[in-house]
């Protein structure tokens, strides 16, 4: 992510492959540095409040091995994937059947305000008060902090319609509905995914402090136990999974948006891809 | 109606709302009268900020008229309401506008054959049709661009094609060609000659350079300051086809430019 301000602000373009390749060397030099610092802080402030990276690492393939990371960052996983479409799919959906209704997109615009601003975490006791202690609380947590996102994003793409191409398609003889579907909607596609994409690392992390509150299952969970135990260790390795998961997760989003969006023009799209 | 007129504009009048609340509201074109024959390709010049591009919106039914009358065959087009328009008159008035406007997320072809898609009328012929079109304007192998990898002339072309593949009677055009080197500018220019000598569509073409209006038209109006009216009509009598590249030294094409030129500065 710290590149991306980098190729935006660059002035000299250099050859795409050879700049990926610097960026790739810088990136891996980075990571060589923030492990050494790891390194050193642990040394010098002991593994008990610090673990190594080596011991994580260790931790991390006995966790694999064992299975019981795995499980446990399924169900994280799970969790956030289920409540990202439970939250996602609706917000892009909303702003859309309103397209024609001002009114009622005005009248609703102060509670989703609200709703955007209001700190969604401390909403995970009341969700496991009523939902229980399963997935059910985790996704609600999850699909409330998703949708907010999402549906502030797509309403914004909606808002930035260009006239000129819905009276070009008018002008053609496009309907109400051809015009929403050929015009209206893949232009806001592009703002739906910057949403997705902010909301992509928020589902994890809702479902991590859900479980981290109330759980018997997920790494949320694991990491409530093993700070129970004092296994500073096993906290890091914890951690280290979920960060894997939101690796992942927007490997996932960053790939299905370079398909969806490969009509957009190279500048741009060299900005997504080291993302 | 004037004999063989397809449009006919008379005394058409169009203000703007007032900037400030009890200001008066400009007049941007008033009293303005002309018709177009049958196959007719109508120049319109004048100084910029003249009312044209809101001529043509009038026209095209994506603006409403504050007075007047705008009549196609019978048709006369809705004053005041803009609920009441019907943007191109039911695919009988194509616009082909300044801006190319082609859809950034379709390829070359994908825009060509947008119009067709959104009337139901995509088949086996339109879509050769299509084809050849592409073919007639030279964008063959570059069906599968998306805009942004096609040049200036290339998505010029592409809009133009859009809107001949639907065939609409009228098209009218609002400086096509204004944003391009004046070089690929001469092979635009040759290109909607020779389409237009071979379908003979009535054209409306608005533009500010007087060259280009003498060089294309059978007939050259020029409009007055705003608010905008009709001062001058020019016959152009230089015989078709014509060669854009040699016209510009015929006698009669210098004759007329600079009658022209003196009028519109």
């Amino acid at each position: 992510m710290a590149r991306r301000s980098e190729v935006e602000t660059g002035g000299a373009v250099p050859a795409p492959a050879a700049q990926r390749r610097s960026q790739r060397l810088d990136q891996a030099l980075e990571l060589v540095f923030l492990l050494a610092l790891w390194q050193v802080l642990s040394l010098w402030l002991g593994t008990y409040w610090i673990s190594s990276p080596l011991a994580t690492l260790a931790g991390l393939f006995r966790g694999l091995a064992s299975g019981e990371l795995l499980l446990h960052a399924s169900y994280t996983a799970g969790e956030a994937a289920i409540g990202f479409l439970v939250g996602g799919i609706p917000a892009a959906a909303l702003p859309f059947a309103l397209r024609r209704m001002p009114v009622m997109t005005a009248i609703l615009d102060p509670f989703m305000v609200g709703g955007y601003g209001a700190p969604k975490l401390a909403l995970a006791p009341l969700f496991i008060l009523w939902f229980g202690i399963g997935i059910e609380s985790k996704v609600a947590l999850v699909g409330v902090t998703v949708f907010f996102i999402v549906y502030f994003s797509t309403l914004s793409g909606i808002r930035a319609l260009d006239t000129r191409l819905v009276q070009m398609a008018q002008v053609m003889d496009a309907n109400e509905h051809a015009v929403a579907r050929h015009i209206v909607f893949p232009g806001a596609v592009p703002y739906i995914f910057t949403g997705l994409r902010i909301a992509m690392p928020y589902s994890i992390g809702g479902a991590v402090i859900a479980e981290l509150i109330s759980a018997n299952r997920g790494l949320g969970y694991l990491v409530q136990l093993r700070a129970m135990n004092y296994d500073t260790t096993g906290i890091f390795v914890a951690l280290a999974a979920t960060t894997c998961i939101v690796f992942l997760g927007n490997w996932l989003v960053n790939a299905l948006e370079r398909f969806l969006l490969r009509w957009r023009p190279p500048a741009d799209a060299m900005l997504q891809a080291d993302a | 109606m004037a004999a063989g007129a397809i449009l006919e504009i008379r005394g058409l009048a169009k203000r703007f709302r007032a900037r400030a609340p009890g200001a008066e509201s400009p007049w941007i074109i008033r009293d303005l009268s002309f018709s177009v024959r049958e196959g007719e390709l109508l120049t319109i010049v004048g100084p910029s900020g003249a009312g044209k591009t809101t001529l043509l919106n009038m026209i095209a039914q994506t603006d409403t008229a504050s007075g007047g009358e705008v009549r196609f065959r019978a048709q006369v087009a809705p004053l005041g309401d803009a609920k009441a328009l019907r943007p191109g008159l039911s695919r009988q008035i194509g616009y082909i506008t300044q801006d190319d406007n082609l859809l950034p997320w379709r390829t070359c072809l994908g825009n060509v054959l947008f119009p067709l898609e959104v009337q139901g009328r995509l088949d086996g012929q339109t879509r050769a049709r299509a084809q050849s079109l592409v073919e007639a304007v030279g964008l063959a192998g570059f069906e599968n661009h998306y805009p942004h990898e096609l040049s200036g002339g290339m998505r010029k072309r592409t809009s133009l094609i859009r809107t001949l593949v639907y065939d609409p009677p009228v098209i009218l055009m609002d400086e096509p060609f204004g944003a391009v080197d004046a070089q690929t500018r001469a092979l635009l220019q040759a290109d909607l000659l020779r389409l237009w000598g071979e379908g003979r569509k009535t054209i409306v073409f608005v533009t500010h350079d007087i060259a280009e209006a003498i060089a294309l038209g059978d007939r050259t109006l020029v409009l007055s300051r705003a608010p905008a009216s009709v001062k001058s009509e020019h016959l152009i009598s230089i015989p078709r086809p014509r060669d854009i590249g040699g016209i510009l030294t015929r006698p009669e094409f210098v004759t007329l430019y600079q009658a022209i030129r003196a009028e519109v500065a």
